[in-house]
């Protein structure tokens, strides 16, 4: 029985490096205007300023009921991709499906430089995702204004009010695991604001090129313009997390120029 | 032990021609029960004027109260009348029944179709004192997990709707329903309301108008799942409207000899909520008796499922699973439909066909009381799915043994040969086991 889930583990991924990325490969996520949530909106623009990064092509499909869709994941389960016959979902499983593919960015680094990387994404992901849903759920405001009619409303009444309690009640786990629960909004500004600057140090020893790890993107860059264009761009009642991010000019900067390089929205105002 | 002997109508005993008149009837034993609920019991018995109808009368009673719910059992006396107002002839009848505990539990196994399962039952009758009760019911199986009805009924048998045995019900319920074959289930938390009568207009029929008002979950069993599926996911609202129709005039409900069934349900979903869908389902069988103790008997069962304006997505697990031992024998379980990537999901219209020839067992004379429990049975079955004519369609012939478990319920244990298949399905050729209380 063992023996051979670790055969089929091996003979899927002889598999993935096999197969060529597929042209018809999709990504997954809720309805952007009136349902997608901004812990979600951020890993999902993560992991689309990934793949474009990399140069891969990639289709996007709306549906109401993405996250019930994903097979699952760590944190938001969103987005999740559909590449031929394999299904990913978050930010990390689908950057390692899409290196063992040769097509990878962030492949130029060394294996220190790699490590030093990943430790920055996964703070990013940590800190961001964990003061994304803080705002979203443990903000009364926010919640109530923002977080529960966007999460309802593709339910008819009272199938919403009974999807934003499991939901509100999931993400107050999540948050307890990770040791949010008991925070207030001032510790959470000063997390955020501890992990910008950081970001901007990084981003600072660089001066002259326009991303963290030299002229090329890598993973690095796409999960801070994930998170911090989102928290930016994000309109709630309450702008505390984006005020935060504000205040690192670099970031901003940074932001703007990955905005322009890939996706032209140009919604972050000077 | 004494036998009496069958009954001369010459006798000198015809009990029809001994006048009676009854003038009182008792009803003892009525605790929790109020007066009005057992009335009607006593209209028979006024009616009779001869001792024999009084005797047939009392027994009707006997087994109206029995019908009622209350009691545990009932028993008859019959005495002549006594005191000032007493006529002649009169007789009183008092009808002592003992009524069911406060709660009462029974545990034990319950047959679905193609499944067994565990189940255990809480029941407080009478709790109003008119009939009313309440049980609480929870059933485990393998092939479904736990499933949780909470259920309110109240017949209303004592009224003049008497001979339509009207009842009323309202049940909460918690289901899942696995569907192995093609890697999801659904779990099923609403309520329904159920209003069930029986008409008498030239044919008996028994008839069932649901509400049902549901939160159904499609979640996923296994990770490599096709899309198509996948789709599906998340919990959506069902409302809905459900009428069925029952006519059944067979003799038995499991190796009938005679008779017919014929069965509809027909579903509007739609009001309110967002899933939207109609679908009917017909089922019928007929019974021919033939010489020796051989029965053919004939079965079809035909089931569409349609889009209303609504309609943005079919719900599927609304749809038909053809094939398995129930519908198409010598296929597996949902094997005779459509595939998507290799997984096998419903079809939106099916029908099949079954042809059976029923014969008791070889040597059934010697083991009597036994074999009256196992049939032997040929069939030849047919069937389709998403598609109306026979070009294309599925068959398969065998033979098998039948038993009959609680006069409800069949196991069938039979070796199949598929004849006509298509290249997606899966057959059984071999032995096939079945379970459940209606076949085709």
């Amino acid at each position: 029985m063992q023996t051979s889930q670790y055969l089929n583990q091996m003979h899927t991924a002889d598999k993935l490096s096999e197969e060529p990325w597929p042209e018809d490969a999709t990504l997954y996520q809720p309805f952007e205007a009136e349902q997608i949530l901004l812990p979600e909106n951020a890993s999902c623009l993560a992991v689309k300023a990934y793949l474009k990064m990399c140069n891969l092509p990639f289709g996007i499909r709306s549906c109401a009921n993405a996250e019930h869709m994903s097979p699952g994941g760590r944190m938001t389960k969103l987005p999740f991709i559909r590449a031929g016959a394999f299904i990913f979902a978050e930010f990390e499983p689908i950057v390692n499906f899409v290196e063992q593919k040769d097509m990878a960015i962030g492949s130029f680094l060394d294996e220190d430089a790699k490590s030093d990387m990943r430790t920055y994404v996964s703070l990013v992901e940590n800190i961001f995702t964990m003061a994304e849903l803080y705002i979203s759920f443990k903000n009364e405001r926010v919640y109530k204004e923002v977080t529960a009619p966007r999460n309802g409303i593709v339910f008819p009444w009272p199938l919403s009010m009974m999807q934003n309690y499991s939901k509100r009640n999931n993400a107050l786990r999540l948050l307890k695991v990770y040791q949010w629960n008991d925070l207030d909004i001032d510790d959470v500004i000063e997390k955020v604001s501890k992990c910008c600057e950081t970001l901007e140090y990084k981003l600072r020893e660089s001066p002259d090129t326009p991303f963290f790890y030299g002229e090329m993107p890598c993973e690095l860059d796409a999960i801070a313009f994930g998170h911090l264009f989102s928290i930016l761009t994000t309109r709630l009642p309450n702008m505390a997390l984006a005020q935060t991010v504000q205040k690192f000019k670099h970031l901003v900067s940074f932001c703007r120029f990955i905005d322009e390089k890939y996706f032209q929205t140009r919604c972050l105002q000077d | 032990m004494s036998q009496t002997p069958p009954k001369d109508p010459n006798s000198k005993y015809d009990l029809s021609k001994i006048g009676a008149r009854v003038d009182r009837v008792n009803v003892n034993g009525l605790l929790r029960t109020h007066n009005d609920y057992v009335l009607r019991a006593a209209d028979g018995l006024f009616k009779a004027d001869n001792f024999q109808d009084m005797m047939i009368e009392a027994m009707a009673a006997k087994s109206y109260l029995h019908e009622l719910g209350i009691f545990k059992d009932v028993s008859v006396h019959i005495d002549i009348s006594r005191g000032a107002d007493a006529t002649p002839q009169g007789y009183e009848i008092t009808l002592k029944g003992n009524e069911y505990s406060r709660i009462m539990g029974s545990a034990g196994t319950e047959i679905g179709q193609n499944e067994g399962s565990l189940r255990t039952e809480l029941t407080i009758p009478n709790v109003l004192g008119r009939g009313e009760s309440i049980s609480l019911q929870g059933s485990y199986s393998s092939t479904r997990a736990n499933d949780l009805q909470l259920k309110f009924w109240k017949p209303f048998f004592h009224t003049r709707f008497r001979e339509n045995r009207p009842e009323m019900s309202f049940s909460v319920f918690r289901q899942t329903d696995r569907y192995d074959i093609s890697s999801f289930q659904t779990t099923n938390l609403g309520y329904l309301v159920d209003l069930s009568a029986h008409t008498m207009l030239g044919v008996d029929l028994t008839h069932s108008l649901q509400y049902e008002n549901s939160i159904r979950d499609v979640s996923l069993l296994n990770k490599s799942v096709p899309i198509a599926i996948r789709d599906h996911c998340g919990p959506k609202l069902a409302s809905l409207l459900r009428y069925s129709v029952i006519f059944d005039n067979r003799d038995s409900n499991v190796f009938p000899t005679k008779g017919v069934l014929l069965k509809s349900v027909n579903e509007y979903c739609g009001l309110g909520g967002n899933i939207s869908y109609t679908s009917s389902t017909a089922h019928g069988e007929v019974n021919v008796p033939l010489f020796a103790g051989l029965v053919a008997q004939f079965c079809g069962r035909v089931g569409v499922m349609k889009e209303t304006k609504k309609t943005t997505i079919l719900p599927i697990n609304n749809l038909f699973y053809c094939g398995g031992p129930l519908t198409l024998r010598g296929f597996k379980y949902g094997g005779a439909g459509p595939v998507v990537d290799g997984t096998p999901i419903g079809a939106q219209t099916f029908w099949c066909t079954g042809a059976h020839l029923w014969t008791p067992l070889p040597f059934a004379g010697v083991f009597k009381g036994l074999a009256s429990h196992f049939r032997m049975h040929f069939f030849y079955n047919m069937g389709n799915s998403n598609s109306f004519n026979t070009d294309n369609m599925r068959s398969a012939y065998g033979m098998g043994i039948a038993v009959k478990l609680a006069e409800r319920a069949r196991i069938e244990l039979n070796y199949c040969v598929p004849v006509r298949r298509q290249n997606t399905d899966k057959v059984l050729n071999g032995f096939q086991f079945g379970i459940g209380y209606e076949f085709v």
